[in-house]
């Protein structure tokens, strides 16, 4: 029968190791962040996460007024604040995974014996922050402008609203950047899978008005269910209305956080087994 | 010398041309990019009825033609430096400014494309009729146009080579022409102090010309004005890009510092 001590050995040493991972997570994530998110330096941050983001906004607000009325400025205000999102999540976080491949660091990543969940999800906790930072910007940009009014939203609701769409989008970008493991072709998935989910998301055109087999790609993506929870908060629901939808984003991103990681392993072992972790 | 010159601007546009039809980026940005945002483009103007689908098609081929010039242009000459081919290029014989002629060339002539594209899109996919009503000032317009399009790239090539930071502010220079030149929503919409930016854009006119001559509204008055107006503003463009070489060339030949990033 196991003694007292050996109980409090284990409890710390569980610790101890809990602690490791959890240091590898935010130091993986405060480092492929700086080494790779290749935006960070000062004028591209501006142009590619600040102005482009609020051109994009700027732009199909206004073609949705020109088409509806000004009434209607804020479904699309909110919907491409919130789509906004995927620049970080989809750009930031394949940059963070595509770009070990790109910096020849692949190897000793994959060579390493950390807890390669850690190594993984970390990459993308900055650019969920940054995402956020994102719509809140759009967010702040539209009711400057007189688009939005927030008289009636509850500011925990939508603060959820947005964490769990953001985390969807970077668990989706994740996924992608396993791609970048295997193509040189990213960037051009990236914006592809970007400009389908300005699209399919509803961000634009409510999904109701896409054709049926578009619903169905539309309710698999991430975002979807974020956006329609974001409209409804700004219209005055609160948490328990929304629930369902953000129940369902947050288990979209979850699948796809999944899935990105089992591909990830997927790779390091078949790589590995090839003999192909650096071949292009 | 003016037959040596056409034939390099024309060995440039062949190369420059081939290897952006294999370019996946551009590709991308020549075809799908506008035919994307004239999906959407269709479904938040699909109330509006089927009148304005040539005016969609014709704003998102706009915008893909602005996009593919933006990068395509932009980088004519900055890819060279990228390639160490920079250097040899200014040595030779031919202005550098013929060279970055023909690359451009190439860049509008893919993405002509777009324009095609998103046309046949509105046509098959939706069904919209996409009748041009005065073809003639449609083509008299897009011919001049794309002459303002070539002296606009002639001016994003050097100013992207000479300052690095302007590069990098590529990404956001899309949408700001996008609703300037009012692409695909009339820039009435934009608040008073926009329009002088908007009238020394040469798209602006390019597009209003285009969309006047598909539904039937351009008047003769009208077409002599803008067509006069995108003339005007190409000789500008034109005028500043050469200066912008010279001082490209002073930077090669007197500072040696055009190679270095």
């Amino acid at each position: 029968m196991a003694s007292e001590p050996c109980y409090l050995l284990l409890d710390t040493l569980t610790m101890k190791h809990i602690w490791t991972n959890v240091e590898l997570f935010w130091q993986g994530a405060v480092l492929s962040y700086r080494a790779l998110f290749a935006w960070l330096n000062p004028a591209t941050f501006l142009a590619s996460m600040i102005i482009m983001p609020l051109g994009q906004i700027m732009f199909f607000t206004l073609l949705g007024i020109f088409a509806t009325g000004a009434q209607n400025a804020s479904f699309f205000l909110i919907g491409n604040a919130m789509q906004i999102t995927a620049a970080s999540g989809i750009f930031g976080v394949t940059m963070a995974i595509g770009g070990e491949r790109w910096g020849g660091t692949l190897m000793y990543l994959f060579g390493a014996p950390a807890n390669r969940l850690a190594v993984f999800t970390g990459r993308a906790a900055i650019h969920i922050l940054n995402g956020m930072f994102e719509v809140l910007m759009g967010l702040a940009w539209g009711w400057l402008l007189g688009w939005v009014d927030f008289s009636h939203t509850d500011p925990f609701a939508l603060g959820l609203t947005i964490l769990i769409a953001t985390f969807s989008t970077a668990a989706f970008g994740l996924l992608l950047g396993c791609f970048g493991l295997l193509t040189l072709n990213i960037m051009l998935v990236n914006n592809f899978v970007y400009f389908l989910l300005l699209l399919f998301s509803g961000a634009n055109v409510p999904i109701s008005a896409l054709p049926s087999w578009m619903q169905y790609i539309s309710w698999m993506l991430p975002l979807t269910r974020g956006i329609a929870a974001a409209r409804e908060i700004v219209g005055g629901a609160n948490l328990a209305q929304v629930a369902g939808l953000l129940a369902g984003e947050f288990l979209v991103g979850a699948v796809y956080l999944t899935a990105g990681y089992l591909l990830f392993r997927f790779f390091e072992i078949e790589a590995k087994r090839r003999g192909t972790l650096e071949a292009f | 010398m003016l037959l040596k010159y056409t034939r390099a601007a024309i060995a440039a546009f062949k190369f420059n041309f081939l290897s952006l039809v294999t370019d996946s980026f551009f590709l991308f940005t020549t075809l799908l990019m506008p035919l994307i945002y004239a999906v959407i483009a269709f479904g938040i103007l699909r109330d509006k009825g089927a009148n304005y689908g040539i005016y969609i098609a014709i704003g998102s081929g706009m915008a893909g033609l602005w996009s593919t010039l933006l990068f395509g242009s932009g980088n004519a000459i900055t890819s060279e430096r990228w390639t160490g081919t920079l250097e040899m290029l200014a040595a030779t014989p031919t202005p550098l400014w013929i060279i970055v002629f023909g690359k451009t060339l190439g860049v509008i002539a893919q993405s002509l494309l777009s324009m095609v594209a998103s046309y046949i899109l509105g046509s098959l996919l939706f069904g919209y009729p996409l009748t041009i009503a005065q073809p003639f000032a449609f083509g008299a317009a897009l011919i001049v146009g794309i002459l303002a399009f070539l002296a606009f790239g002639l001016i994003l090539a050097p100013a992207f080579l000479l300052n690095p930071q302007i590069q990098q502010f590529q990404n956001a220079m899309e949408y700001p022409v996008y609703i300037l030149c009012g692409f695909l929503f009339p820039i009435a919409l934009l608040p008073f102090w926009t329009t002088p930016l908007s009238y020394v854009l040469s798209p602006y006119w390019t597009a209003r010309t285009l969309q006047g001559a598909a539904d039937g509204t351009l008047t003769l008055d009208q077409f002599a004005l803008n067509s006069a107006m995108v003339l005007v503003l190409g000789v500008i463009y034109f005028f500043i890009a050469t200066l912008l070489f010279r001082w490209v060339l002073f930077k090669t030949r007197v500072d040696a510092t055009l190679g270095l990033q």
